[in-house]
């Protein structure tokens, strides 16, 4: 499906840009013409021996990354992008462009951690303007500010419409496997085709109550292996409420501002955004942001779907364990691998937690 | 306040100094000299004693720090010096951690706050002074409550997530200053980015402190602190010499100053102190270790909790390390410090750090070190605790093997954690690596 969209927008005389997870300015790219291909692993074992380049005891996206541009699966891509994400990428991010792996050229965003002061919202500034200046040099085009504003709407309009179809998911009649496709759809389609699916299946969000198994919310980095879904539909259960890295949190928690130089609402994009630990940020911020969201979504029960040796999530867990367990939510804590496929005993975890979930929400 | 900053005080320049002057009193008159005084190592350095009281005397005052000055626990690669003037107490966790993992106490804390949900995948570090905090477990005493927590991203962004646990814990301000990663050369707004964080760190530190910073004050501490990163590398180049005075293994426990006391007095006349007994070694011809064969270069932190065995095996065999990219780190980016200007350059400085540089950087700086050092040979020690230093290490091993004629050693470890350590796997490959000099 990659394969055909690249070739698609080739044909549209489109440059492709290939993107590691998880945060960057997609808006940037639309806006050049650029079409971009997220790159996350892939899931599954290992698409080459360059895997074995990297440490087993770093995070299988990074390994599968490095296999997979190493052996030539990204190939039809003119450039890849690998954001700041964590200690990890920001490897890959030399590992591969200086030390073999990866010959075209290699683009950097790096965000800023931590803070939101001014400090840290020129330095956002300051790096879209060179990742411009980078984009300008890879397409032959220089940026085109009004250009810019238009994806700005047209990012704002698919943004609004993730934010309904997962704030408004108990009345769409979807299961979560479907769902959770189109959304991920948007990591490689191009931004109209996306705007143009998510509009349909926006329109299927009814009046009545559709889903009436156990609601759970979910946090994550990403929702690997999509099976995951089926074992809760399975077992009566479905997502109430997003908090996967991939999905739920790179929808901004408000509209970009009216007016002004769009570099600049690009910018203040970034500082709109749920809170995630791969940006830094206070952890009692993201404690609230979470437990608010699952209040608001009525979710019975929390799931943490946390990536092996992803640090970024993995120190935020005892946090969100003690926040739940305050306010008396269960929680299940699932570590998963993203080259291997869902075990039968995490199946059966999974059944147990939702059979729990739901005799507690039957109790008087 | 005032009582515990007279107690504060009276530690710090009296009873501290007393109790570590008895203790150097008993010890002459036991006849130890302390460090070690048979096998296949060289006469122990004397600095070790003096080394040893910095630290005690240290955490001895740290003990009473809390409420009587400002606290700030602070990482490792953190711009440290615009907290002296303010007359902050700096604790280093990561220095902690380092000797908890010696005392081999590292298990204890981690499990504690494995059973909180953190994960045994973790930073050894951060498992260790979380497990600190949670339990009061430390072997120092104790450790001094923290006003103010400072990190910096240049050494990992682990200590990011880290410092986030810490200020829910502590409900103190944490201070971030965000040093993204140079791919090639820092591009201009990336340094400014630095100056301007490091802009907004001195604001808050003033609040905490209640007080403004001296400017000259400020300017002294970073000439002390860039004088000291000198005194730090005459202090590694006398590894030079043939036969090394020193082993790699000491170096890694002289570091603790330029961490932990960079831009103090103290600091750089304790450096000034070990420069001079190891040049007065080299002209002597005094080795680290009795018979030094074949020269190494060490990559990546040290194996805290096995660095006796390890360097007897490797000493018993005529193995020296000579030199480390660790323990070089704190040689080179302080260099950049100038007084005149203190943000602009630290920013500089602090950003151009080893371990928030590309892979290419690095590789040049291993080449150098085994030319200029004679090393023929490098251990890659692959930190299951620490991933930023070790991805990489495979291609760089081959890089280096390739391009320099150096053979290395993977040896999968842990710095902090010993319950990651296979002793036997890991001493056999050490043996067969040894056997390719034979």
């Amino acid at each position: 499906m990659r394969s055909a969209t690249i070739s698609a927008q080739k044909k549209l005389g489109r440059k492709t840009v290939a993107v590691l997870p998880v945060h960057y300015p997609r808006e940037l790219f639309t806006a050049m013409d650029v079409h971009t291909v997220e790159l996350w692993g892939p899931p599954g074992p290992p698409r080459g021996p360059d895997a074995g380049r990297i440490q087993p005891y770093a995070c299988a996206v990074v390994r599968n990354a490095l296999a997979f541009l190493a052996s030539g699966g990204a190939d039809a891509a003119d450039a890849v992008l690998f954001p700041h994400t964590c200690d990890s990428i920001q490897g890959l991010a030399t590992l591969a462009p200086d030390f073999g792996g990866w010959g075209k050229p290699a683009l950097r965003y790096l965000h800023p951690k931590g803070g939101d002061g001014t400090a840290a919202r020129a330095f956002v500034r300051a790096e879209l303007a060179h990742l411009a200046g980078e984009l300008t040099r890879l397409t032959g085009r220089p940026l085109a500010i009004p250009r810019l504003a238009e994806a700005i709407e047209l990012h704002a309009r698919i943004d609004r419409l993730r934010g309904e179809l997962l704030s408004r998911r108990a009345f769409l009649d979807r299961t979560d496997h479907a769902l959770y496709r189109l959304l991920r759809r948007g990591e490689f389609l191009g931004s109209g085709d996306h705007l143009a699916e998510l509009t349909v299946a926006a329109q299927g969000i009814g009046e009545e109550r559709a889903q009436r198994g156990v609601p759970l919310m979910i946090t994550g980095y990403v929702p690997e292996p999509m099976t995951l879904f089926d074992s809760l539909a399975s077992a009566g259960a479905y997502v109430a409420a997003d908090d996967y890295a991939a999905v739920g949190r790179r929808v901004p928690l408000s509209p970009p501002a009216d007016g002004g130089d769009p570099l600049d609402t690009l910018a203040a994009k970034a500082f709109m955004m749920p809170p995630c630990p791969t940006r830094g940020g206070d952890q009692d911020v993201r404690m609230a942001y979470l437990e608010t969201l699952y209040r608001r979504s009525g979710a019975a029960g929390l799931i943490v779907h946390v990536q092996k040796f992803c640090e970024p999530e993995l120190f935020d867990v005892p946090a969100i364990r003690r926040r739940f367990a305050r306010i008396g939510a269960p929680m299940l804590y699932l570590e998963g691998e993203l080259e291997n496929s869902l075990s039968g005993q995490v199946v059966t975890r999974l059944e147990a937690f939702v059979e729990m979930v739901g005799a507690g929400r039957k109790a008087p | 306040m005032i009582n515990r900053r007279v107690r504060y005080e009276i530690v710090s320049r009296a009873l501290g100094p007393t109790l570590v002057a008895m203790e150097r009193w008993r010890s002459r008159l036991r006849g130890r000299r302390g460090g070690r005084t048979e096998g296949p190592f060289g006469p122990p350095l004397e600095s070790t004693r003096k080394l040893k009281e910095l630290t005690t005397l240290h955490y001895l005052t740290g003990r009473f720090a809390d409420g009587a000055v400002p606290v700030a626990w602070v990482t490792s690669g953190f711009p440290v010096e615009v907290l002296r003037p303010l007359g902050f107490h700096t604790v280093y966790p990561e220095n902690h951690g380092a000797i908890c993992s010696v005392k081999r106490i590292v298990p204890e804390l981690s499990e504690a706050v494995e059973r909180e949900g953190y994960s045994r995948d973790l930073c050894g570090y951060a498992r260790a002074d979380l497990g600190s905090v949670a339990t009061g477990k430390t072997p120092v005493g104790r450790l001094p409550r923290p006003d103010l927590l400072c990190c910096c991203t240049n050494i990992c962004q682990t200590v990011l997530y880290w410092y986030r646990a810490l200020a829910a814990h502590f409900r103190v301000p944490l201070v971030i200053i965000d040093t993204p990663f140079v791919y090639g050369e820092a591009r201009p707004h990336l340094l400014a980015y630095v100056a301007d964080q490091l802009r907004e760190l001195t604001e808050i530190a003033e609040r905490v402190a209640g007080r403004k910073v001296d400017r000259a004050a400020l300017i002294e501490t970073m000439r002390l602190a860039r004088e000291g990163t000198r005194l730090w590398d005459e202090c590694l180049r006398a590894g030079r010499a043939r036969p090394s005075p020193w082993t790699g293994f000491d170096s890694f426990f002289h570091l603790a100053p330029i961490v932990a006391m960079r831009g103090t007095p103290e600091c750089n006349a304790y450096y000034r102190m070990l420069r001079d007994e190891l040049n007065e070694r080299v002209a002597r011809g005094v080795g680290g270790i009795a018979d030094e064969r074949v020269r190494l270069l060490w990559d990546n932190l040290p194996i805290w909790f096995n660095l006796r065995d390890l360097s007897t095996l490797l000493a018993r065999n005529g193995f020296n390390i000579v030199c480390a990219t660790y323990t070089n780190a704190w040689a080179e980016a302080g260099s950049m410090i100038d007084p005149a200007d203190p943000e602009g350059s630290s920013a500089r400085a602090y950003v151009h750090v080893l371990l928030n540089r590309d892979l290419p950087y690095k590789l040049s700086i291993m080449k150098r070190l085994c030319r200029e050092y004679g090393a023929t040979g490098a251990i890659f020690h692959s930190d299951r605790s620490c991933k930023p230093y070790s991805i990489g290490q495979i291609d760089l091993k081959g890089r280096l093997a390739s391009e320099a004629g150096v053979k290395g050693l993977l040896l999968e470890a842990d710095h902090a954690d010993p319950r990651s350590w296979s002793e036997a796997q890991a001493y056999n490959r050490i043996h067969a690596f040894m056997e390719l000099f034979a």
